[in-house]
């Protein structure tokens, strides 16, 4: 007899994910089909032995009462025993106390049946598996006949599990037909266990976290569990008959792998790939599959098992972001330092400059005074050096020079203030977080995002900034500035969209005002407008309009989970064809629970409901 | 002061910074010392009195803080201003530490840099 009761967990992954412990006991299936194939050979043994009923004397009888109180044990006793009457021929009943009596009695002396009372315990599976008298079959009689007793009762090697608190008529006949009429016994047997077995069976399945398909040797779905139908927004039983195509996505050319599990009869364990539920909507799945037989070994189908990735993808995706973005700024902060030590000694050099040339221009007034005072004179030396110096003047254009060198000392001084800026702006940009949030000024946030976003959309985009009077803001400025960023990049393809070529520019206004006990940023943009039927899936992981390979759809999904995480909201607006407008209120001072993620926001602003995503 | 004229000594590893800072500050009101290894700063600081020094931070031999607080040890009356292109490098509990009260940026503003050196000079 197999030992069974221990679920075995080494078996290929017949489940991914947790295993569900439903009642204690996990069920192995194969234990138990195994069980029942032994029994049936076991009691067809009995049938075989002559002390087996039918004219070859006495049957005997074994009744263990166990474990029960006093006037219990005395009922069980008296409906035992009113079973067993009514036997053709003479009946030996041999009543004992406990289950080692019963053990040792059937050792000692050839046993017809073993009636145990008894509740389903580690003793009484101990009792079972030992095959007392042989092979002799143990009826149990149970008061309670649990759907978990009864299987773990028929896994130890029970003949049969009848309810005591049946009608007694009944119990006798059953209990009587184990001894005349074995072959119907069992098939009675089958059939109490086969119930229980199956309510078991439906009860992890439609529990289960996991979702299980069924598909037949065409690949149609013959059975599909609750998960299933969650996962693939189907309405209950609406998957039934649907073929691989309508729920599988499949790459042209290639065989999927349920398709190949039904061609070539092998098992394949956590593939990644894509789903499509009954929206269109494509879902990222992990899925094992492995081939279904009949109890002939057959081909019979597949069985199917998923998870839904979206959130495990939407996470790594999130973390990609946070390390691009974190080596972005690494190289923008090295390069900003290089360019600083020289933007030094320039932009000193030119204020000096400035200085000197404001100093000689002086010098210059003093020795017109003189020219023109040394004109009148006599000396033919003077008047000498006078005509030098006139001729020098109007070969270099004195006069130009002396009017422009301003001008150009000036020109260059605003050009190194410019480069300072940029660099200014990349270095915030590239500023990392840390270990913990910082209180930012939003404005110089996004004032530095926008000017390095602004080199890139300059041609064709009008950015004007409203920026209101903020307090200093408690966040993660670094994530902030993803968020801005997309924004801002997002408004400029909009604008990019819907102007193309033309040479027309858009508008993308940014304005910053506090409000209530936070921030409200808003990003308006003139370009092609969202239409209303995807306005409430764009903060969606993985929606996008955009064609494959495009864009990730991940954008607006990362940076509205950044605002959530801070304890804001954002909200959008769109008019196809107009524009839209995105618009997100960050609080002053969000909880620590909320910025660490521990705790899900609650903050939300006046009049907008929790988790509202569309205008 | 008393009639003598402070001294200001410049630090960085770099000559065009101390050329240009050298034409910022040459009619301050101060004697102009430069040098461009710890080494050097360290030689002139145990040599004559400071009435303020201006360091680079990130130098090959020893960073600016490490040099200022060297400073500071034979100069407790010296004031301290860093002068780095990378003003975040150094956390605001250490500069406290060792009693810099300055932080300019590079590139920085001329007029803030002489203004600051004033108030020295006035101190």
């Amino acid at each position: 007899m197999r030992d069974g009761g221990r679920p075995d967990r080494e078996r290929g992954g017949r489940e991914l994910g947790e295993e569900r412990e439903l009642g204690g006991d996990c069920v192995d299936l194969d234990a138990v089909r195994e069980s029942r194939r032994l029994r049936r050979v076991q009691t067809e043994a009995v049938v075989e032995t002559p002390s087996a009923g039918r004219g070859a004397g006495p049957l005997t009888v074994l009744v263990a009462i166990r474990g029960q109180g006093e006037g219990e044990a005395r009922q069980a006793r008296e409906r035992a025993l009113r079973a067993l009457t009514g036997f053709g021929e003479g009946v030996e009943v041999v009543l004992l106390p406990d289950l080692r009596g019963c053990l040792a009695q059937a050792e000692l002396r050839p046993t017809d049946l073993i009636l145990v009372a008894s509740v389903v315990d580690e003793e009484c599976e101990a009792f079972l598996r030992s095959r007392p008298g042989n092979g002799t079959p143990v009826v149990l009689l149970l008061r309670d006949a649990s759907a978990q007793s009864i299987l773990r009762a028929f896994r130890a090697g029970a003949a049969d599990c009848i309810d005591a608190n049946g009608p007694p008529e009944e119990l006798g006949e059953r209990i009587r037909s184990w001894a005349t009429d074995p072959p119907r016994a069992i098939a009675r047997a089958q059939r109490s266990f086969d119930r229980p077995l199956r309510d078991h069976a439906e009860n992890i399945l439609a529990h289960m976290n996991s979702a299980l398909l069924v598909v037949d040797t065409e690949g149609r779905i013959t059975f599909a569990n609750p998960a299933a139908e969650s996962i693939l927004a189907a309405r209950p039983g609406a998957l039934r008959g649907r073929p691989l195509e309508s729920w599988l996505v499949t790459s042209s050319g290639r065989p999927n792998l349920v398709e190949r599990t039904l061609g070539e009869a092998k098992s394949f364990k956590g593939a990644e790939t894509l789903a499509r539920d009954a929206n269109g909507a494509t879902v990222p799945i992990g899925l094992s599959c492995s081939p279904l037989r009949d109890s002939e070994g057959r081909p019979k189908g597949a069985v199917a098992i998923f998870q839904d990735l979206s959130e495990i993808k939407h996470l790594q995706s999130q973390v990609v972001q946070s390390e691009k973005m974190a080596s972005i700024g690494q190289l923008a902060a090295g390069v900003a330092h290089e360019i600083n030590n020289p933007m030094g000694f320039i932009h000193a050099n030119l204020s000096q400059l400035s200085e000197y040339v404001s100093d000689l221009q002086r010098v210059f007034e003093k020795v017109d005074g003189l020219r023109k005072s040394s004109a009148a004179s006599s000396d033919e030396a003077v008047l000498a050096s006078l005509e030098e110096f006139d001729v020098l003047a109007r070969e270099i254009d004195l006069e130009f020079v002396l009017g422009d060198i301003g001008k150009a000392l000036l020109e260059s001084q605003e050009g190194s203030e410019r480069i300072r800026h940029i660099v200014q702006d990349l270095r915030d940009f590239a500023r990392t977080d840390g270990d913990g949030p910082s209180e930012a000024d939003i404005n110089q946030c996004i004032d530095s995002t926008a000017n390095i976003a602004w080199t890139m959309m300059k041609h064709c985009v009008e950015l004007e900034k409203d920026y209101g009077d903020l307090p200093p803001l408690r966040c993660f400025p670094m994530q902030l500035q993803q968020v801005f960023m997309n924004l801002l990049v997002n408004a400029y393809q909009a604008i990019q969209e819907r102007y193309g070529d033309s040479g027309e520019r858009g508008r993308i206004v940014v304005r910053t005002r506090p409000e209530g006990d936070g921030v409200c940023v808003q990003v308006r943009d003139t370009g092609a407008g969202i239409p209303k039927e995807n306005l409430g899936r764009i903060f969606e992981p993985f929606f996008t309009t955009k064609p494959v390979g495009a864009g990730t759809g991940l954008g607006l999904a990362n940076s509205y989970g950044i605002v959530r995480r801070h304890g804001g909201t954002m909200t959008a607006e769109s008019e196809e064809g107009e524009g839209s407008c995105f618009e997100l209120w960050l609080p002053l001072d969000p909880a620590d629970a909320i910025l660490e993620g521990s705790e899900p926001p609650v903050y939300g602003r006046a009049g907008l409901p929790e988790g509202s995503s569309e205008a | 002061m008393n009639g003598v004229t402070p001294t200001l000594l410049i630090v960085d590893d770099e000559d065009r910074i101390l050329n240009a800072l050298r034409r910022s500050l040459r009619r301050e009101g101060f004697e102009l010392v430069c040098a461009s290894t710890p080494d050097e700063a360290l030689r002139i600081a145990d040599d004559r009195p400071l009435a303020a020094v201006l360091c680079d931070h990130k130098m090959p031999a020893m960073s600016g803080d490490a040099l200022l607080a060297a400073i500071a040890d034979r100069q407790p009356s010296a004031e301290l201003i860093l002068l780095t292109g990378w003003p975040e490098a150094v956390p605001a509990e250490r500069l406290e530490s060792i009693g810099v009260r300055t932080v300019l940026p590079k590139p920085w503003d001329d007029g803030e840099l002489k203004q600051r050196l004033r108030e020295v000079l006035i101190a």
